[in-house]
C-alpha cells in the first residue's frame, strides 16, 4: 500500500547538513548526560559500563539503517511484475530478516560477544538469501519472467544486460543478482545491529536489576532477556521505519540512486537510538 | 549424541511444520487477498471495474500474521500456567487468533468496500459469509504450525526467549516469506490472467483484473486452488527451508570451534544457496531469451 | 497506480478528538490505579476503557498524518507508535518507585518527548517536510505508550514496574512468568499496532465518514481487551478476569453490531447472492 506523495520535491533526497549537525550534538549531549548518570550512581554499573553500552547501542541503530538500504523493496507495483524488487513493505522484510538474525544472536549470546554477533548476521543474511531465492524461483518457474532492473543498463556484478530483458511497459521485474547480493548484505547489518543492541541491553539489565532488588542470578537473567529482547524488537521497528521514511517507499537495491539517501537514515538513526537506548537504559535506574 | 539426535529429530518436525505453515499463510493471503496485491482489487472499483473479490485489507502479511502468531503463543502460555496441557493450550490459543483473524478480516472488507460506495461497488454479504470461513480456516492451519515450531524451540531446544517473544520473531518471518514468494504469483498470474504470459503487467493495464471465471463472476475462493498449485509450496518451501537451516547449523555445530562452527556452517549454506539463484537466474535468461533483440551486443 | 489516500475533513475537528481520547484514557487508568491501592483487582477492566481511548485519539492522528501522503502506508505508522511508545512506557512504569499517581501522566509526557525528537528527526533530518509530521509522531508515541498502559493493565491489574515485573506463584516470587518476564508485553504490543492502524486502513478510500471509523476504533480496542483478559486469568483472581472478559465480549458485541450498521448505511448496495451488472454490459 503506498501513498502518492503530497509534494513530490526536486531534489526530495537531498542530505540535509544543518539539522544533520544539530541531531549529532543532541546525541552527543544525550551521550554525555548518560556518562553523568552513570557515574552519579543513579545508572548501576558505573560509568564506563553505561557509556560503553549506550554507544554500542548507537552502533548497532546506525548499522541497522545501513542495512535497510541494501534490501530490494518493489512494493506494490513489485507484486504485479511491473518493478524489480519483493513484493512487501520494506521495513516489515527488514525487521523479519533482522528478527529472524537476532534469533541466532541470542540463542548464542552466551557463547561471547563476537560469536553472537557472528550468529545473528549470518541468521539474519540466511533468512533474506533463502527468501530472495524462492522470489527468483516464483517469478522464473512459476511465471515464466526473466529478472530485470529498470535503473541500470547492466548489473554490476555480473554484467548482464538488463533493458532486453525488461517487458514493456513495465520498470522491470524480479531479482537481479545485484539485488540478490544487496538483500543478503541487507540482512547481514540488520541482524548484526539488532543482535549487538541486545546483548548490549542484556547485560546492562543483569547488572541493573540487582540493584533495584531483585535477587537470584538466574531468575533476573530470564527477566532481562524479556525486557532486552521487547527492546531490541521495539527499537529495530522504529529504526526500520525510520529508514523506509528515507526510502519513501520502494528501493531496488545498492544500484538504485536512492541508495545514496543513506548517510540521512545513519544520522537520524544515531539521535533515535541515543533517544531510545537511555529511556531504556533509565527503566532500571535508582532514584 | 542424545541430545544431538533429539535436537536434529525436533529440527526436522519444526522444518516440516513449518512449510505447512508457510503453505497455509500464502493460501490464506490469497483467498482473502490481502497484501500488496490487494492494491489492485482496491483500484478496480475506481476504474471502472465492479468485483466480487474479498478486500481484506488488514494491514500486510508480516504484520498481520505478527498479531496471530504471537497472540496465540500469549493466550497459549497463559493457559499453560493454569496447568492445561500443552496441546490443548495451544489449540485454544489458535481458536482466539483465528477468531480475532475473522473479525478483522470482516471489518476489512465492510469498511474498505463501504468507502468505495462513490464508484459503485456493492457490499456482498454473500461473499463475507463464504470466503470469510474459508481464509479462518486456512489461518487457523498456519497460526497453530507456527506457535507448535516456538514452543518446541522453546522447550525443547532451549532458546532463551519467552513464548511470545518468539512469535513475533517467527510470525514477522512467516508473514515476511509468504508474502514475499506468494505475493507476485497471485498478483501476476491470477489478478491478471488475463495478460499474456511471461511479461510483467503494463502499467497501463491497471485495475483491469480479472472478474470473471468458467461459471460467471468469481469470488477469491478459487484462489485457494490456484495458489496451492505453487504459490503455497514455495511459500512453503522458503520458510520451511528458513526454519529448518536455522536450527540445524546451530544444533549440529554450535560445539565446534566453540560456537564459531555453526557461523561457518550458516555462511556456506548462504552461498550455496547464492549459486543456486545465479543458476535460476541465468537459465531464465538464456530459456526464454530477450523480449526485444538487442541491435548491438 | 495506487490507491489515492483521502479522508473526510467534516466532523469533529481532531483537538476535541484528541482532548476526549486522553481525558478518557487518563480517567480510566487512575481509576485502575485507584483499584490497586485500595487492593481489589476487579477494576482491572478499566484499563481496556484507556486503551479504547488511546486509540480513538491515535486513529484520528494516524488520519491526519496519511492523508498528506507520507510515501511507505498506514501500518508503518502504527508499528513506529509502539515501538516509541513501549520504551515511553517501561520508564515511565519504573517511576512507580517515587508515586504510583504519576505514572500514567508519566507515559503521556515521556510518549510526547521521545515522539517529538522522533517527529523532528522525520521531518528535518529525513527532510519528509510535512507540516504536522512532528506533533503527529509526538501523539502517536504518547498513544502506544497509553494504551500498552491500559492493556497491561487488563492482563495483571498493575502498572507500577515491580508488579510487572513479579509474579507470586505458589508464594514464592518468581520473574520468568511475570507479565515482563514471560513476554505478556510482546502480545500487548502487537494488539495495540495492529489495532491503532487498522481503523483508518480499513476505511479508507473516499467515502469514508469519521463515525463509521471512530466505531471500528472501538471495535477493536474491545477486541484486544477480550485477548487480555482471557490472558488475565493468569495474572489476576478469578472474579476480576471474568469481569474484564464479560466487559469486553460485551463492548466488542455493541460496537461491532453498530459498525456493521453505519457500513450498511454507507454502502453504495447491500447484495446477498446477487450479480453484479459492469457499467459496460
Amino acid at each position: 500500500m503506498s501513498a502518492i506523495a503530497a509534494k513530490p520535491g526536486a531534489n526530495a533526497g537531498a542530505f540535509q547538513p544543518v539539522p544533520s549537525v544539530i541531531a549529532i550534538v543532541l546525541a552527543i549531549i544525550l551521550v554525555v548526560v548518560a556518562y553523568f548518570l552513570g557515574s552519579a550512581g543513579i545508572l548501576a554499573g558505573g560509568a564506563m559500563l553505561v557509556l560503553q553500552t549506550l554507544c554500542l547501542i548507537i552502533l548497532g541503530a546506525a548499522l541497522i539503517a545501513f542495512g535497510v538500504h541494501f534490501v530490494p523493496v518493489g512494493g506494490a507495483p513489485a507484486a504485479m511484475g511491473q518493478a524489480p524488487g519483493i513484493a512487501t513493505g520494506v521495513a516489515m522484510l527488514a525487521t523479519g530478516a533482522g528478527l529472524a538474525g537476532l534469533f541466532g544472536g541470542a540463542w548464542a549470546a552466551e557463547l561471547g560477544l563476537g560469536v553472537a554477533l557472528a550468529s545473528g548476521a549470518i541468521g539474519g543474511a540466511l533468512m533474506m538469501a533463502i527468501t530472495c531465492l524462492m522470489v527468483n524461483i516464483s517469478y522464473v518457474f512459476g511465471m515464466g519472467i526473466p529478472a530485470a532492473s529498470g535503473k541500470v543498463l547492466k548489473d554490476p556484478i555480473t554484467g548482464d544486460l538488463q533493458a532486453a530483458y525488461k517487458s514493456q511497459g513495465t520498470e522491470g521485474h524480479g531479482l537481479p543478482f545485484i539485488s540478490y547480493v544487496g538483500g543478503v548484505i541487507g540482512g547481514l547489518f540488520g541482524g548484526l545491529g539488532g543482535t549487538l543492541i541486545y546483548i548490549e541491553l542484556l547485560n546492562f539489565y543483569n547488572v541493573g536489576l540487582p540493584a533495584l532488588g531483585f535477587v537470584g542470578a538466574e531468575g533476573i537473567n530470564m527477566l532481562a532477556v524479556g525486557l532486552a529482547g521487547i527492546f531490541a524488537i521495539g527499537m529495530f521497528l522504529v529504526i526500520a521505519v525510520l529508514s523506509a521514511y528515507n526510502i519513501t517507499g520502494t528501493i531496488e537495491g545498492p544500484h538504485d540512486p536512492k541508495f545514496k539517501r543513506f548517510p540521512r537514515a545513519i544520522v537520524a538513526a544515531i539521535l533515535a537510538s541515543a533517544v531510545c537506548g537511555l529511556v531504556a537504559m533509565l527503566v532500571v535506574a535508582l532514584f | 549424541m542424545q541430545e544431538i539426535i533429539i535436537g536434529i529429530g525436533v529440527t526436522a518436525l519444526a522444518g516440516a511444520l513449518a512449510a505447512i505453515a508457510g503453505a497455509a499463510e500464502d493460501t490464506e493471503s490469497n483467498i482473502g487477498s490481502q497484501g500488496d496485491p490487494n492494491s489492485q482489487v482496491q483500484l478496480a472499483p475506481q476504474m471502472g471495474y465492479t468485483h466480487r473479490i474479498y478486500n481484506k485489507a488488514v494491514s500486510g502479511e508480516p504484520p498481520a500474521y505478527t498479531l496471530w502468531v504471537t497472540l496465540a503463543c500469549g493466550v497459549a502460555w497463559a493457559f499453560l500456567m493454569l496447568g492445561v496441557n500443552a496441546i490443548l493450550a495451544i489449540v485454544f490459543g489458535t481458536v482466539l487468533a483465528t477468531f480475532v483473524q475473522g473479525v478483522y478480516a470482516t471489518t476489512a472488507y465492510l469498511g474498505r468496500t463501504a468507502s468505495l460506495s462513490k464508484f459503485g461497488q456493492p457490499v456482498f454479504i454473500d461473499v463475507i459469509k463464504s470466503v470469510t470461513t474459508v481464509t479462518m480456516a486456512h489461518a487457523f492451519v498456519a497460526i497453530i504450525t507456527t506457535v507448535t515450531v516456538c514452543y518446541l524451540m522453546m522447550t525443547v531446544i532451549g532458546h532463551p526467549f519467552a513464548l511470545p517473544l518468539l512469535g513475533i520473531v517467527w510470525g514477522l518471518a512467516l508473514g515476511a516469506a509468504g508474502s514475499a514468494t506468494g505475493n507476485p504469483y497471485y498478483g501476476k498470474e491470477r489478478q491478471y490472467q488475463n495478460q499474456k504470459f511471461g511479461a510483467g503487467v503494463p502499467i497501463s493495464a491497471s485495475g483491469n483484473i480479472v472478474r470473471y471465471a468458467e461459471a460467471g463472476q468469481r469470488s477469491s475462493i478459487d484462489n485457494g486452488f490456484f495458489t496451492a498449485k505453487f504459490g503455497g509450496p514455495a511459500s512453503g518451501l522458503c520458510f520451511g527451508l528458513i526454519v529448518f537451516f536455522e536450527l540445524w547449523r546451530t544444533i549440529l555445530f554450535e560445539d565446534y570451534l566453540a560456537g564459531w562452527g555453526a557461523v561457518i556452517a550458516g555462511a556456506v549454506i548462504i552461498i550455496i544457496f547464492m549459486i543456486i539463484d545465479r543458476y535460476v537466474e541465468v537459465w531464465g535468461r538464456k530459456n526464454y531469451g530477450p523480449y526485444t533483440v538487442e541491435a548491438s551486443a | 497506480m495506487s490507491v489515492k489516500i483521502e479522508a473526510s475533513h467534516d466532523g469533529i475537528p481532531h483537538n476535541k478528538v484528541m482532548v476526549i481520547g486522553a481525558v478518557i484514557s487518563l480517567v480510566s487508568l487512575y481509576i485502575a490505579i485507584l483499584g490497586t491501592t485500595l487492593g481489589v483487582d476487579y477494576l482491572a477492566f478499566f484499563g481496556g476503557i484507556a486503551a479504547i481511548g488511546a486509540l480513538i485519539w491515535g486513529n484520528s492522528t494516524i488520519k491526519k498524518l496519511c492523508s498528506y501522503g507520507i510515501g511507505t502506508g498506514v501500518p508503518s505508522a502504527g508499528m513506529l507508535a509502539f515501538g516509541s511508545g513501549v520504551i515511553a512506557l517501561l520508564f515511565a512504569s519504573t517511576l512507580s518507585g517515587i508515586s504510583i499517581w504519576i505514572v500514567p501522566v508519566a507515559a503521556l509526557i515521556l510518549g510526547l518527548v521521545v515522539g517529538l525528537f522522533l517527529g523532528w528527526i522525520s521531518n528535518s533530518v529525513l527532510n519528509m517536510k510535512i507540516p504536522v509530521m512532528t506533533r503527529s509522531l509526538a501523539e502517536l508515541a504518547a498513544v502506544g505508550s497509553l494504551a500498552l498502559m491500559g492493556l497491561g493493565a487488563v492482563a495483571t491489574g498493575f502498572v507500577g514496574f515491580m508488579d510487572i515485573a513479579t509474579f507470586d506463584f505458589l508464594g514464592v516470587t518468581v520473574y520468568n512468568a511475570s507479565y515482563l518476564g514471560a513476554g505478556i508485553i510482546a502480545v500487548s504490543f502487537m494488539l495495540g499496532a495492529i489495532a491503532l492502524q487498522h481503523p483508518f486502513n480499513a476505511c479508507l478510500g473516499p467515502g469514508e465518514k469519521q463515525d463509521r471509523t471512530n466505531m471500528l476504533a472501538i471495535e477493536c480496542g474491545f477486541l484486544s481487551m477480550i485477548v487480555m483478559a482471557v490472558i488475565s486469568f493468569a495474572f489476576v483472581s478469578l472474579i476480576a478476569a471474568w469481569i474484564s472478559l464479560i466487559v469486553a465480549v460485551i463492548g466488542w458485541g455493541v460496537s461491532y453490531v453498530k459498525y456493521v450498521a453505519l457500513s450498511k448505511r454507507d454502502a453504495a448496495s447491500w447484495l446477498d447472492a446477487k450479480p453484479f451488472s459492469d457499467s459496460e454490459e
